[in-house]
């Protein structure tokens, strides 16, 4: 039988205050195992940055020197489940506007064969296949805006690479697209809306060791589809890169001399029409760890591009020559500052030659998957 | 026409049967060490190769298609973890087309699962601490217990991938531990005269053979992981050395060389290269032939009887 007296109350009121110091001492430690549990973040996707930034000094372009936003790059990539992988880009650009650049899935699981299903990134020649700030050179090949597009083929569809059973590296790929009208990012016009107009892509890679050190790459690239008044437009490309990485020195030495073909055509019934064509060719050097230089001369015909306008300011295509040279230092893997130089001349236009200066800073941040070779 | 249909059966059967009942466990991995354990554990069960050679850097192992081509048809692909392969497995593995070797299948191996590892990150991991590995150094292939480790790992993982050959796949393990650890002593042994001398790497990647030799890293070449040493960080590190009387400067043939030459010139010391990846000198062919010549590479550096005196 409980029987009250003083010293009892004492001992009660000493153990409620424990009690209540242990309750207050422990209680957020409860809350916050109870928090983890519920909404664990352990699974959530790698998470990178890209933020670019350009200025140019162009005399024969209507526009103030200095130094500009480009673009922020946002990447997330998260495995699925066992059988895919997401991968995605999205781009914040200087006008506010968001691109949802890439979103796409990867296969993990079916033997020799990737499937890539989303909005892709088609998988046509070389220079098409890379994010900006990893374009070698501040300017992207005038040939690229005029035919499959200035950062590449980018579209909703379902690309499928086989790798084939042949001795040396040898892809194949085939891919599907939605059909959609030309627009600045999409020179090439897929916007006829009969219900069998699919966009498709064809695309051959090889990659053989020449060497230790010295690789050769060799492909061919096709894509077509149908415009929006039934006529049918393709481009075709072939690239070739030979690329030096000597193993002693992977970090510090090496070259890549690539070059690459792109045509663009279109008909109508019977009547072809080659609308435009050209190229480029480049090396790069690396000096050191840090330091890079590259040369490059390029050649497009029947091609836009910024500086070549009428007397009433209006774009009008010609032939394009031009010659670029930079210098990039990368202090580390995650940033850059690149100088460049690019003398251009043009057989049309008031301005029938170009010469500018630019500058390019890189900063990334976070999770920044690889550069394909 | 009866007997050419048997003829052609025969025939078929004939060839059928000269096919090995199985095909060898195919083993690829990203560094040449674990190329050489699995070769050890798996015995005549398994061919291993390795993507990385032993003098290439294995941070910036270039990823090359090849690499790609060379594992499509790979059983097992043994990664070095940490995210030291992190800057090139995640392009080479999927570009396999290889589901067996994927991350999570049972094909695909963290050699690191065990090893205890040194140097991992305290709270936020911060880039203006150089290239740093978020999950912990990376290099313990430079202590030859953590070898041991991987090689029980590997025999697990090859057990249950080839169960008609585990008795053999264990009792390799055995005797490669036995080995190393009958090595271990000798190399011990042969490092007990340094023990608590300082010795100054170019990257940190040294610091596995220093915790198990009880050395203690003065320094490295490199400011910071990955950043490049500067002409200034080149003459206070020597300086240092110089007034703590560190004499031995150690290099792989990945790194660049002058670099280390003029520090330990500045110092009064010498510059030894050395192989902490089997294949990365001459006679360091596989594990055990790899710590042969590194400690006696370690050991005379320390001496001061090998390398010129710069």
């Amino acid at each position: 039988m409980f029987r009250f007296s003083p010293s009892c109350s004492l001992r009660s009121g000493l153990r409620a205050l424990a009690c209540l110091a242990a309750a207050l001492t422990f209680a957020p430690v409860l809350a916050t195992a109870q928090t983890r549990s519920m909404f664990s973040n352990l699974a959530n996707p790698a998470i990178g940055m890209n933020a670019l930034f350009t200025g140019q000094a162009a005399p024969n372009i209507d526009a103030a020197y200095g130094l500009g936003f480009d673009e922020a790059e946002i990447s997330l990539i998260s495995v699925v489940d066992p059988y895919w992988t997401l991968v995605s880009n999205i781009v914040f650009l200087p006008d506010g506007t968001v691109d949802p650049e890439e979103v796409w899935v990867r296969s993990t699981n079916i033997p020799t064969l990737q499937l890539k299903l989303g909005k892709v990134r088609g998988t046509f020649g070389k220079h098409g296949l890379l994010h900006t700030h990893a374009f070698p050179f501040i300017q992207g090949p005038i040939i690229m805006e005029n035919s499959i597009g200035g950062e590449g083929f980018k579209d909703a569809g379902i690309e499928a690479g086989w790798l084939t059973p042949l001795p040396w590296y040898a892809e194949l790929t085939g891919g599907v697209y939605q059909a959609i009208g030309a627009d600045d990012d999409h020179p090439m016009d897929f916007g006829s809306t009969d219900h069998d107009n699919v966009p498709f892509l064809g695309h051959f890679k090889n990659q053989l060791d020449l060497n230790e050190a010295t690789t050769l790459e060799a492909g061919l690239s096709y894509l077509e589809g149908r415009g929006l008044y039934g006529n049918r437009n393709l481009s075709y490309g072939a690239d070739l890169t030979i690329r030096n990485v000597p193993p002693k020195n992977s970090n510090r030495r090496g070259w890549i001399l690539q070059g690459e073909y792109i045509q663009r055509d279109s008909t109508t019934g019977a009547t072809y029409t080659k609308l435009t064509e050209g190229g480029y060719a480049s090396l790069q050097y690396r000096l050191s760890q840090v330091w890079w230089v590259g040369v490059r001369t390029e050649q497009a015909k029947d091609s836009f591009t910024d500086f070549l306008v009428d007397d009433t300011g209006a774009q009008i295509p010609g032939k394009v020559n031009r010659s670029s040279l930079n210098i990039a230092w990368t202090p580390s893997e995650f940033s850059f500052l690149r100088l460049e130089y690019s003398h251009s001349k043009a057989d049309a236009g008031i301005h029938p030659t170009d010469d500018r200066i630019l500058l390019q800073v890189s900063y990334t941040i976070g999770y920044h998957p690889a550069h394909a070779y | 026409m009866k007997s050419l249909i048997r003829c052609m059966c025969a025939l078929t059967f004939g060839l059928l049967a000269a096919v090995p009942a199985h095909a060898d466990l195919k083993v690829a991995t990203s560094l040449t060490d674990l190329a050489s354990v699995a070769q050890f554990v798996g015995g005549k069960h398994v061919t291993a190769q390795s993507l990385c050679r032993g003098y290439e850097d294995p941070h910036f192992v270039p990823a090359k298609p090849s690499l790609m081509k060379a594992i499509q048809n790979a059983d097992v692909f043994v990664s070095t973890g940490l995210e030291l392969d992190g800057g090139w497995l995640p392009l080479v593995l999927p570009g396999s087309r290889n589901p067996r070797i994927q991350q999570g299948t049972k094909g695909f191996v963290d050699a690191s699962e065990g090893v205890d590892v040194l140097e991992k990150p305290v709270g936020t991991v911060n880039r203006a601490e150089g290239d740093i590995h978020p999950l912990g150094n990376p290099h313990y292939y430079a202590d030859p217990k953590n070898l041991e480790v991987v090689a029980n790992h590997l025999a697990e993982v090859f057990s249950r991938l080839d169960p008609a050959n585990a008795a053999d796949y264990a009792a390799n393990a055995k005797a490669f531990d036995d080995r190393m650890d009958a090595s271990l002593a000798k190399w011990e042994e042969q490092m007990a005269p340094y023990k608590g001398a300082s010795v100054v790497s170019y990257h940190k990647n040294f610091d596995y053979f220093v915790d198990r030799f009880a050395l203690k890293l003065f320094g490295t070449v490199e400011p910071k992981p990955g950043i490049p040493p500067s002409p200034r960080h080149i003459t206070e590190l020597a300086g240092a050395m110089k007034q703590a009387g560190v004499r031995a400067v150690l290099y792989q043939p990945y790194y660049i060389a002058d670099a280390a030459n003029e520090v330990a010139k500045r110092a009064g010391g010498v510059a030894v290269e050395i192989a902490t990846e089997a294949g990365g000198l001459p006679g360091t062919g596989d594990v055990f032939s790899k710590f042969d010549v590194l400690v006696a590479s370690v050991a005379g550096a320390l001496s001061g009887k090998t390398g010129a005196q710069q």
